[in-house]
């Protein structure tokens, strides 16, 4: 019998939208309403990346949800299904990459790596601006019908409203790229909103331009200085109006890139330094077993997959993220306990990773993780030429240690004296002299 | 020189860039909000609130701009800057205008 139209099949995957379920193997698995909802809303767009914001706006609509959130439901679903079912695309978001059932059943199992990461990331200076979400705030109907349909021409997704304090309500539950402000508005003009937006990182985020019919430099000029990225006189040309919002949003795009270079460089920005009591170093470090065994290109593309599956892990399990190499990572826990149970997840993202590659004849990936407990200084060394997270004291250097331990001798996980003593009695057994001064536990 | 009611180029454009039919839709919505601005130009004027008349008049102006509604504009563009006026027959003036732009307007979405 074939399956219902509500009934999507990718390989062994099965997921029955009219039941809200999902089987995988021909057993149901459990996935709550976020998940399921994240699941559906990524498998109705596998034909493209789809971006965190349209994931956050389908799955939590109406609220504002930290990223945190997607990671953990993405890092849940790549448990159920695979690591490789869903692809991030940096700065871009997420895919779904099952290929749906065909008439052969074998072919149809096999996972499919259908899009090569470097294929879903765009070229340097490649504009994704073409389809952007934009508010149009203006109090007149004619108006805002004719400007929302001639965003929507361009191909924007658009939604509008009547006032400034509608658009403000809006601006603070939605993420929208580009805010076509009308100023003379009932309840809140547009002057107002302007002032609030100045006073708020998250509304500066989105771009603004001014629509008016207002006369006069002065009112520009207010505007201009109010933070507005470009002012357009009504009645609105259509020509100048594509202009500038295509103007607008690649500037904005370019902010964005620089905020995000920032964040990736920095991931919690440029900390005072901070003297952390008592934490849990975790370090974790991949790399192929034979470097000889794969091109450059293939090597990056392992420590790509493996760091992606291990900061959703992280993220997953509160870690804080100090240190990012590309081919490692640290993080620090306030409890031994929760950096076990990351450094057990890591473990079997990995796990999962490997199955994949081995099943598609790709050489798989050696990992070792190590933790340390004690008292470390963290902050950011900030040169004139450039800046890095640093985590200085002997926790790091002894979870570094550990780690390569960790690889070396293909254990799990390895953990020091202090991580061994602040976890349950019984946890960890094992000890060996890794150093003269650095005994190494196993955890069971 | 009387303006003509509507500047056929302006609206073709309006046309070209929307689309006929939208402007169909948009042509009502005007017909919709238009009559309730032109009450507005009214009780502005007998509550003497200047800033509710330059408002409305300010609207309906760019209104008119949109739709190539070229004499209708300039009346509006008349009422805003003059400001506050307790003489009604510029106001009438504009509501006889209103109703000949609208049908104007309707006649040349059909054809």
């Amino acid at each position: 019998m074939s399956p219902s139209p509500q009934t999507l099949v990718f390989g062994a995957v099965e997921l029955r939208l009219d039941e809200r379920r999902l089987l995988v193997d021909g057993q149901a698995v459990g996935l709550g309403s976020r998940g399921f909802d994240l699941l559906k809303a990524l498998v109705a767009k596998r034909d493209r990346v789809v971006s965190k914001d349209e994931l956050l706006d389908e799955v939590w609509p109406g609220l504002v949800v930290e990223e945190n959130n997607l990671q953990v439901q993405i890092s849940g679903l790549r448990r159920v299904l695979g690591a490789g079912a869903i692809a991030t695309v940096a700065g871009l978001g997420y895919r779904f990459t099952l290929a749906p059932e065909s008439g052969d059943k074998s072919a149809a199992r096999t996972p499919q790596p259908a899009v090569a990461i470097e294929a879903l990331v765009p070229a340097a200076g490649a504009t994704s601006a073409s389809s952007a979400r934009v508010l149009v705030a203006d109090d007149n109907k004619v108006n805002r019908l004719l400007l929302c349909r001639s965003l929507e021409l361009m191909g924007h997704r658009v939604s509008s409203a009547e006032n400034g304090r509608q658009a403000l309500d809006m601006l603070r539950q939605h993420r929208y790229g580009l805010l076509l402000l009308d100023i003379a508005m009932p309840e809140m003009d547009g002057f107002e909103l302007l002032r609030l937006r100045a006073g708020d990182a998250a509304l500066r985020e989105v771009a603004v331009i001014v629509t008016s019919a207002i006369g006069g430099v002065d009112p520009v000029a207010r505007c201009i200085e109010l933070g507005a990225d470009d002012f357009l006189h009504k009645p609105v040309d259509p020509v100048l109006l594509r202009a500038r919002v295509e103007s607008s949003l690649a500037r904005k795009q370019d902010r964005d890139r620089q905020a995000e270079a920032l964040r990736r460089l920095l991931p919690q920005g440029k900390l005072q330094a901070q003297h952390r009591v008592g934490v849990t170093v975790l370090v974790a470090r991949v790399s192929p077993p034979d470097l000889s065994a794969v091109t450059p290109l293939e090597a990056l593309q392992l420590a790509t997959s493996w760091s992606t599956l291990m900061l959703d892990a992280l993220a997953g399990c509160g870690g804080e993220l100090v240190q990012f190499q590309g081919d490692g990572l640290m993080a620090l826990f306030d409890d031994t306990g929760v950096a076990v149970q990351a450094a057990r997840g890591m473990t079997e993202m990995t796990s999962l990773l490997n199955a994949e590659r081995r099943h598609l004849g790709q050489p798989v990936c050696v990992v070792g993780v190590g933790l340390a407990r004690g008292d470390v200084v963290v902050g950011v060394v900030d040169l004139a030429q450039r800046s890095a997270s640093a985590c200085i004291g002997s926790p790091a250097l002894r979870a570094e240690h550990l780690s390569l331990a960790s690889a070396r001798d293909g254990q799990a996980m390895l953990v020091d004296a202090l991580a061994c003593a602040a976890l349950p009695a019984g946890c960890c057994e094992g000890a060996c002299h890794e150093s003269s001064d650095l005994l190494a536990y196993r955890v069971r | 020189m009387t303006l003509p009611l509507i500047d056929p180029r302006r609206f073709e454009a309006l046309q070209a860039n929307a689309g006929a039919d939208f402007v169909l839709t948009l042509i009502e919505a005007f017909a919709e909000e238009a009559p309730g601005l032109v009450t507005q130009l009214r009780r502005a004027s007998a509550d003497d609130d200047a800033h509710a008349f330059e408002s409305a008049a300010h609207t309906l102006k760019s209104n008119g701009v949109a739709f190539g509604a070229v004499r209708f504009a300039e009346m509006a563009r008349a009422l805003e800057w003059q400001g506050l006026t307790s003489d009604t027959s510029a106001i009438d003036a504009v509501a006889a205008t209103l109703s000949a732009t609208l049908a104007a307007l309707r006649a040349m979405a059909h054809t």
